[in-house]
């Protein structure tokens, strides 16, 4: 805890009982609206982009609430680097599976007439496994990042090479 | 023609919009732009757009406050004597000639939800709306085009999402994004 005291952004933070019990109240239905987004998006309007913003966008949601500081030592770097590495990776993964058949990058019928699974679970696969991920991972990432900012000092005499 | 919450929504968006951009106070222009964005999220759902609703209202409306007020709290509050910013003559001038421009083409846009619409391209349009949920099995035909007939233009957006992290990460040298 202390050693966050010396940064403006954490410090700006103010313990407030509506916002922390709006939050309360409000993020289990927007993290399942988002999951629902991104579950549902074969069948209905959203998809993976979306999905992955609003689920990211909860954890913003609990860090303005709860403070940043705390939050972020509860997101782990781990999670967020496997959550958008992977993404990327299972997207190019779903596409390049075609390319063992023969056949074009992410041409998603092969999945159908080679492997015998539906189409649409390509597609969702893309959805759910690829763009969400590294949606949420990113927006939730910016947000640490930025929030803990620049800290020049430290870094301006290592950069001269 | 217009509907009662159409009217009400477009005077709304065009006086966030005007206020964020006269105002002095970054705080406030902050502020302003969130219900702007929220304005357009509704604006979007109106025109049946949900998917694009649906972004505007947590990437435009919430992340993007978010991040700017978390920018704006590092700086120093300045004091106004005036609310309201000077008009740039060249600037409003070079502004007003565009909004002109773009007002003149409004007239040759087709109304909303008209079926004999022209598109853009009509054999393509066409082709996805016939054959999406054949060739697919989903019904949304906008998850089919995105992540099934146009999915590597997918892929490189998705892309662009994480470079944009790994820029900031970059940016910021930071080798984290949380702490270890």
């Amino acid at each position: 805890m202390s050693d966050a005291e010396g940064e403006r952004g954490l410090s700006a933070y103010t313990e407030s009982q509506i916002i922390m019990t709006t939050v309360r109240l409000v993020a289990p239905f927007s993290l399942t609206y988002g999951l629902f987004l991104m579950f549902h998006s074969a069948d209905s309007s959203g998809g993976g982009f979306q999905g992955g913003a609003i689920a990211g966008a909860t954890v913003l949601m609990i860090a303005f609430a709860f403070g940043i500081g705390p939050t972020r030592d509860w997101v782990k770097n781990q999670t967020l680097v496997v959550m958008t590495a992977g993404g990327v990776a299972m997207f190019a993964l779903i596409g390049l599976i075609p390319m063992l058949f023969g056949d074009a990058f992410l041409a998603h019928p092969v999945f159908k007439t080679e492997l015998g699974i539906k189409t649409k679970y390509a597609l969702e696969g893309v959805e759910i496994l690829g763009i969400a991920p590294i949606v949420a991972g990113i927006v939730t990432g910016l947000f640490f990042v930025i929030a803990s900012g620049f800290t020049a000092e430290e870094e301006e005499v290592a950069t001269d090479d | 023609m217009i509907s009662a919450f159409g009217a009400v929504l477009f005077v709304f968006i065009l006086v966030t919009a005007l206020a964020a951009a006269v105002l002095r106070d970054i705080l406030a222009v902050i502020i302003i732009s969130g219900a702007y964005s929220l304005g357009m999220a509704l604006f979007y759902a109106f025109l049946l757009a949900p998917d694009v609703a649906m972004t505007e209202a947590a990437i435009g409306a919430g992340v993007t406050t978010l991040l700017l007020l978390l920018t704006v709290t590092r700086t120093v509050r300045q004091d106004h004597n005036r609310a309201i910013e000077r008009p740039n003559v060249p600037a409003l001038l070079v502004c007003g000639g565009f909004l002109i421009v773009l007002l003149m083409t409004v007239a040759e846009f087709p109304v909303v939800g008209d079926p004999a619409i022209a598109w853009d391209n009509p054999a393509i349009t066409q082709y996805y709306i016939d054959n999406a949920y054949k060739d697919t099995g989903v019904k949304n035909a906008v998850t089919a085009v995105l992540a099934g007939y146009r999915g590597f233009d997918t892929f490189g957006e998705a892309m662009v999402v994480f470079l944009a992290g790994m820029a900031a990460l970059l940016v910021l040298k930071r080798g984290v994004f949380t702490n270890e």
